[in-house]
């Protein structure tokens, strides 16, 4: 039974672009459905961390989500393990998506309020 | 001497799930050294809570968060 998850991967932030493509499309290969869609991409860039990894302190994030076959993804998680150019990822269960941050009425007063 | 009790300020956002990758909105419930605010506190409804603690967490793997504030390794 496919499910849907989301996966959030820190790159080494001396990486380019297009590396960081590359080698999305092949973790992704490993847990693509056969006619399945595209996984969702969102790249956020280069963000400061707030605590360096890896002697770094800042890393390219890309968050993904997909639907996956729950018996593909050790192969998948483990090709991830191996890539030195990541610096940390994360994989999780996205049955239930959260509520959009835009959804929440006056974003703006809770930085305010302290 | 009483404190007016107020509500579930994740409630009033409407938010449902949380999100552990909304980073401003865990950092209102951390201590200025990065613990988790307890519920008593922040007046949290504790199906909140028990999702905050795993957003929180996820967002501290992450480097969204710290896990000590201020400390400089």
């Amino acid at each position: 039974m496919a499910r849907p998850y989301e996966v959030v991967y820190i790159f080494d932030p001396a990486l380019d672009e297009e590396t960081i493509n590359q080698k999305l499309s092949t973790f992704h290969s490993m847990v693509q459905l056969p006619g399945g869609e595209a996984p969702q991409l969102n790249h956020w860039g280069k963000r400061t961390l707030t605590y360096s990894i890896r002697k770094k302190d800042t890393g390219y994030y890309v968050v993904a989500t997909f639907e996956a076959e729950a018996t593909s993804l050790p192969e998948f998680e483990r090709a991830i393990k191996l890539d030195e150019a990541v610096l940390r990822h994360l994989i999780v269960l996205n049955e239930e998506p959260p509520t959009p941050a835009q959804a929440a009425p006056a974003r703006a007063d809770y930085e305010e309020e302290e | 001497m009483s404190r007016q009790k107020k509500g579930d300020p994740i409630a009033e956002l409407r938010i449902r799930v949380i999100d552990y990758k909304d980073e401003k909105l865990l950092s209102r419930f951390i201590s200025e050294r990065g613990k988790i605010l307890p519920r008593r506190l922040s007046g949290v409804s504790a199906r909140h809570q028990r999702q905050l603690q795993v957003a929180i967490k996820r967002a501290r793997y992450l480097a969204l968060l710290p896990y000590i504030k201020g400390y400089k390794g």
